[in-house]
């Protein structure tokens, strides 16, 4: 397999873009991204999309084929990649083996999405076979209910407070005042925080992500292309993805079988991120940054523990001493993560690549991790889907 | 006269030893499973063997929460919206399981309580009947 290449990052902002069509939202991070790799849209050979929409509509979600037209159809080939909020990282995945196998030598991979008011709702398809329609309907449980099930049994193993969560958020948002894309660019305070709504007890409004609009594109390349093409090119050091397993412990729909031994939750996300780091031979002690998908402040305390970067019950010391900022021994979300951007959803493995690649080649100003040299990004979608991608300079 | 009917057909029952959720099990792997299933899919069950099974009525809460907004639909209640509180339930027969917990204190709900499987009031239809689902009830020792 060859070597890969990330030469090109762009992103339009995320927040609330009422006018714009999700095509609009992915120009912009199209133009960015070929501007910052050096090349034309001629240039691009094939097309890795992380799509929600593939009808001919042009509603909510993304369609690869769109991206095309609207670029100008050069009739290269398209990946629609689906795999809910993990589809930013399945299509990066898809990407780099396209580049890797030797079938393209310069790729574009993009996701946009425009996102619906409201918390993100389900499939709205009313079959009582389908246990998500089930739960709903028979015990009134929203998607946002699951962070606060497993942040409260969070809470019950090993103490963690409700001011921590509200630390947590806080963090984010300090970080986000130095990123021009992030959408809440404005610090608040634990006090505030705590005063946000109840969402699903222990979680506020302030400590979930709400839905965005957003749009983010990369370019990948051979390694051959990138030498000719730039100084500073960034490398994928691996890139993995996976599906859940089926002794995971989290009840996806109705129920499940109560776990045996141990205790395996969100399996897509740490099967990614182990099969990235082993594919990588680069260890959690190797790693200078992770971008990590904090739909609620509670994965940043336990995602590092599932990946094997701190023992269970340490993160929330982590967190109090400094550890998790940019500064410290183990920086996450240096960008201020879902929580200062919210969730424009297949977009959000781009979003996360883009920032490794900033932090990586030292742009990322105020919210800069000193002297990064790897970064590690994760997703984790419905489904089942969870993605890894290690990069370094 | 008002009738009680539950929120979905074949998901529960009550017998006179109590209620009962209404499910699958492989008989070749003992994996439990609800709603019911045609197959097994434990990835390394040799031979799916899938018979009905009854799961509950005593369990253990593994996680709660409370839904503290009002949830969109299709999920039901009766106005005004009062907050619930809801559960992940480890039942001692091997089923994880959700479900609403039965109960005026909802801020009193914690992990590891023992709690029993009952089925009780959702909502109200709009012609006044009783829409019921599977909830738990709080072990009072």
């Amino acid at each position: 397999m060859r070597e890969v290449a990330v030469i090109g990052l762009g992103m339009h902002p995320w927040g609330k873009f009422g006018d714009k069509s999700v095509q609009q939202l992915c120009r912009v991070a199209v133009d960015a991204a070929l501007k910052d790799a050096g090349v034309a849209w001629r240039d691009i050979e094939a097309v890795a999309a992380a799509s929600s929409r593939f009808s001919g509509g042009r509603g909510w979600g993304l369609n690869g084929n769109d991206v095309i037209d609207d670029m100008g159809a050069t009739g290269i080939p398209v990946y629609n990649l689906s795999a809910g909020c993990a589809a930013g990282g399945n299509a990066f995945n898809v990407g780099t083996m396209l580049v890797a196998s030797g079938q393209h030598d310069m790729v574009l991979v993009v996701g946009g999405e425009k996102m619906p008011k409201g918390f993100i709702q389900t499939s709205g398809v009313e079959e009582t076979t389908d246990p998500e329609y089930l739960r709903q309907v028979c015990i009134g449980v929203p998607g946002p209910t699951f962070w606060a099930f497993m942040c409260r049994r969070r809470m019950a193993d090993h103490g963690t407070t409700e001011e921590q969560l509200a630390k947590i958020a806080v963090k984010a948002r300090k970080l986000a005042v130095h990123n021009p894309n992030a959408r809440f660019r404005k610090e608040t305070s634990v006090e505030e925080v705590m005063g946000s709504a109840l969402v699903s007890y222990p979680l506020r409004l302030f400590e979930i992500c709400p839905v965005s609009d957003g749009a983010a594109a990369v370019v990948i390349c051979s390694a051959e292309k990138a030498r000719r093409l730039t100084t500073r090119p960034l490398w994928v050091a691996a890139s993995a993805i996976a599906t859940a397993r089926f002794d995971d412990g989290i009840p996806r729909g109705l129920a499940g079988a109560v776990p045996k031994d141990g205790k395996a939750y969100h399996s897509e996300a740490a099967a990614a991120v182990r099969k990235a780091m082993e594919k990588a031979a680069i260890g959690p002690e190797g790693i200078d940054l992770i971008e990590l998908q904090d739909n609620t402040v509670y994965y940043e305390l336990s995602f590092p523990e599932e990946w094997g970067f701190c023992e269970p019950g340490e993160a929330e010391h982590l967190l109090e001493s400094g550890a998790t900022l940019p500064t410290g021994r183990l920086p996450i979300n240096p960008s201020g993560g879902f929580i200062s951007f919210g969730e424009a959803t297949t977009a959000q493995g781009l979003f996360q690549i883009c920032e490794l690649g900033w932090q990586l080649r030292g742009e990322a100003g105020g919210r800069q991790v000193p002297d990064a040299k790897v970064g590690l990004a994760q997703t984790l979608g419905l489904g089942g889907n969870g993605s890894g991608t290690i990069l370094k300079r | 006269m008002a009738d009680r009917i539950p929120v979905a057909d074949g998901l529960f029952a009550e017998t006179k030893d109590g209620a009962r959720l209404i499910g699958s099990r492989c008989a070749s792997c003992g994996t439990p499973y609800f709603p019911k299933v045609d197959w097994c899919r434990h990835p390394e069950c040799a031979a799916s063997k899938i018979e009905d099974a009854g799961f509950g009525p005593d369990g253990t809460i593994w996680s709660c929460a409370i839904q503290d907004y009002p949830p969109p639909a299709p999920a039901k209640f009766d106005k005004p919206y009062k907050p619930y509180a809801m559960a992940v339930v480890d039942l001692a027969d091997g089923l994880r399981v959700l479900g609403q917990i039965k109960t005026d204190d909802i801020r009193s709900v914690k992990p590891d309580m023992k709690v029993t499987l009952v089925v009780d009031a959702l909502c109200h239809d709009d012609a006044g009947n009783e829409v019921v689902t599977w909830k738990f009830e709080v072990n009072h020792a």
